[in-house]
């Protein structure tokens, strides 16, 4: 059995999509919900998918057995670990979850780091030091080859190499869409949680809820550390997915602005609204490199760019024009008044504000 | 002559980065948004020098007025269709960082496509190309070196001249200290903005036209560049035009020549971290020094030295 185009397209683009919205969500409870501009959420992104790159193959190589150096016979060892994997299923999702565990742990500590600068910096000044943050991630991965094989890039060992090639990728992005739904799920209690109404007390005047008693310091370096460790998870899940990692795929544009563009067109502390942005932005993408081919002929450019402007002038539309995103900040709903809810009737009248409409003129 | 090129480097460099620092000063003194799109306006200003050279066949250095001009231009455009309805509509900071972001991929964008057709259609090499080769020569030593030093020295005396002397000049400082006073006064703030604006990119401009004599070009060379400048302005405290000076000058020579010496002490592996440099500048000053170089009261520490 061979897929279809069409069914390798969708598969592709909901992996990707899980990503993003896991990414996103991350992005959104430290912009959206408690105004921390993180201009280098790659920062988080790229030690997760880093994480993945260097940890689980080690693992693997030493549990099997494997002689040789990790990165310079990278390719040969991985096909064995690859191999190994077959007859050793349980081993394969230890470690695989075992590196999400270690990939959220480091982006936690990460996170710690970039709190320094977040408590004690505001505005601009902290979005370029944070934008600093995320930049060195790259130079690092780029330089040090022990990390990621450095230009090269290392490939990574797939836990599911037990199952046939046509249906690998739909099960690892069925895997990854259930793990974003839990992202999804954790991070809405969050927000319905007298913790989310504290975020955002935070973001709209911090002397207030400080004022109230509430340690915004705190506050700020807990966001950032739950956020950062979220993203890793994502970056993590991402190396896996594409099977390997090489450090210049982890740059501002794809996982800074890329998240912040997705956010923004699909609505700020919304994260219905993040669902929606990133589902946009990722079938825009996946259509134009879909029919790239088809418009080759016409322009004298290669169509990447058109992508770019395409994407760019998007934004600064939906900035000028609807600033809030398609779905806008809603008030959480945490108590429903009492005897409207019980009741089917007492709960739709109020959704659909049918009082009014029965009201004869 | 035994000249090391290393110092031509640092001496290339750290004017280009002056020059690009002061006009990113002069934006943000305005609209107190860091633009992150001034890298990409010294690109345009990278490619105006190739057309120049390449296609129409004249001397590199022609190419510095019109690079002036479209830079300051396509800067005027950031301004005035962007971040002055965002200024109106009371976007955050934040909203208008990323705005200038999306602002730099529009740009980017149409250079890629610039260079994907210059390629097409007059066969030039327009990705990783110099210009050196077009330079011409004084005292052994390629003509950029004297004249990036140059350039930058008459432009901020000019500026200095204009900020103190003309009417205009303190008209602008007004503006930019406190718009409303201006305004009750009768300084026309928005227009005064604009020209800040115009000035910004143009000197973008001039760096970048500058820049293909020596350093390689390439359509994505912004977002390369942007740490160094950022490093630069906020070393010099941002708020400064004279700051912006010394941290250009400042962080540039650090990052050719601190490379270098570092790579002679401990190994040349160490040359692949000099991106790093910037980034180190940017946290340690925000962190310690935030208001950098100009925020350091120098005549109290002058006392204190004495005194003790």
């Amino acid at each position: 059995m061979v897929l279809g185009a069409e069914t390798v397209f969708i598969v592709d683009l909901l992996a990707i999509f899980a990503v993003y919205v896991i990414v996103n969500l991350s992005l959104n409870l430290e912009f959206g919900y408690t105004g921390i501009p993180n201009f280098g959420k790659v920062l988080a992104v790229g030690a997760g998918a880093f994480v993945a790159a260097s940890i689980p193959g080690r693992i693997f190589a030493s549990l099997a057995g494997i002689e040789g150096d990790y990165i310079s016979d990278n390719l040969l060892i991985v096909s064995q670990i690859n191999v190994w994997l077959v007859d050793n299923v349980g081993i394969g999702f230890v470690v695989f979850f075992l590196t999400l565990g270690i990939a959220a742990a480091v982006g936690g500590g990460l996170g710690l780091l970039t709190s320094y600068p977040a408590i004690r910096l505001r505005g601009d000044y902290l979005a370029i030091t944070l934008l600093a943050f995320g930049e060195s991630i790259r130079i690092i991965g780029n330089n040090f080859t022990p990390l990621v094989g450095g230009t090269l890039g290392v490939q990574i060992p797939d836990p599911l190499s037990f199952l046939p090639n046509e249906i690998r990728f739909p099960v690892a992005t069925l895997g990854m869409v259930l793990i974003a739904i839990v992202v999804y799920v954790y991070s809405e209690r969050m927000i319905r949680s007298p913790l989310g109404r504290l975020l955002r007390a935070v973001r709209d005047n911090e002397v207030a809820a400080e004022s109230l008693g509430k340690n915004t310091t705190q506050i700020r370096i807990k966001v950032i550390m739950v956020s950062a460790a979220l993203a890793a998870i994502g970056g993590a899940l991402y190396a896996f997915y594409v099977g390997g990692t090489i450090a210049f795929a982890y740059d501002r544009a794809s996982w800074t602005f890329w998240p912040f563009l997705m956010i923004l067109i699909g609505g700020l502390a919304n994260n219905k609204g993040v669902i929606v942005g990133t589902l946009v932005f990722v079938t825009l993408r996946k259509l134009i490199i879909y029919f790239k081919d088809s418009f080759e002929g016409f322009v004298p450019f290669d169509v990447v760019w058109l992508d770019f402007l395409l994407l760019g002038i998007i934004l600064l539309v939906v900035l000028l024009y609807r600033p809030q995103g398609i779905l806008t900040e809603k008030p959480t709903p945490t108590i429903f008044p009492k005897g409207d809810s019980k009741t089917s009737e007492g709960f739709w009248s109020k959704k659909l504000n049918l009082k009014k409409l029965k009201r004869k003129p | 002559m035994a000249f090391d090129p290393i110092f031509s480097d640092a001496i290339i460099f750290s004017s280009l980065l002056a020059l690009l620092s002061i006009g990113l000063s002069l934006t943000y003194l305005t609209t107190r948004v860091p633009n992150f799109a001034h890298a990409s306006f010294a690109t345009i200003g990278v490619y105006i020098a190739l057309i120049a050279t390449r296609v129409w066949d004249v001397v590199p250095y022609l190419a510095i007025p019109i690079a002036f001009v479209i830079s300051g231009l396509v800067a005027l455009a950031l301004y005035h269709f962007i971040l002055k309805p965002l200024i109106r509509k009371g976007a955050s900071q934040a909203i208008q960082m990323i705005a200038t972001l999306a602002f730099d991929l529009v740009v980017i964008a149409l250079l890629n496509i610039t260079a994907d057709f210059i390629v097409k259609t007059f066969q030039v090499t327009s990705r990783e190309f110099t210009l050196r080769s077009y330079d011409g020569e004084f005292m052994g030593l390629p003509l950029i070196v004297f004249v990036a030093p140059i350039t930058i020295a008459i432009l901020a005396i000019s500026l200095h001249i204009v900020l103190r002397k003309t009417k205009f000049g303190i008209a602008m400082r007004a503006a930019t200290q406190n718009p409303d006073l201006a305004e009750t006064v009768g300084v026309n703030v928005k227009l005064v903005y604009g020209v800040s604006w115009i000035l910004g990119g143009g000197f973008a401009g001039i760096a970048g036209a500058l820049m293909s004599l020596w350093f390689l070009g390439d359509p994505n060379l912004g977002p390369l560049l942007i740490p160094s400048v950022f490093a630069a302005s906020i070393v010099g405290g941002f708020l400064s035009i004279y700051g912006a000076i010394a941290g250009g000058i400042f962080v540039g020579l650090t990052e050719v020549l601190g490379t270098r010496f570092l790579a002679g002490e401990f190994g040349s592996w160490l040359i692949a971290y000099r991106p790093l440099i910037p980034l180190v500048f940017i946290v340690v000053t925000l962190l310690l020094a935030p208001r950098g170089l100009a925020g350091i009261n120098w005549s109290r520490l002058r006392r204190n030295g004495s005194r003790s």
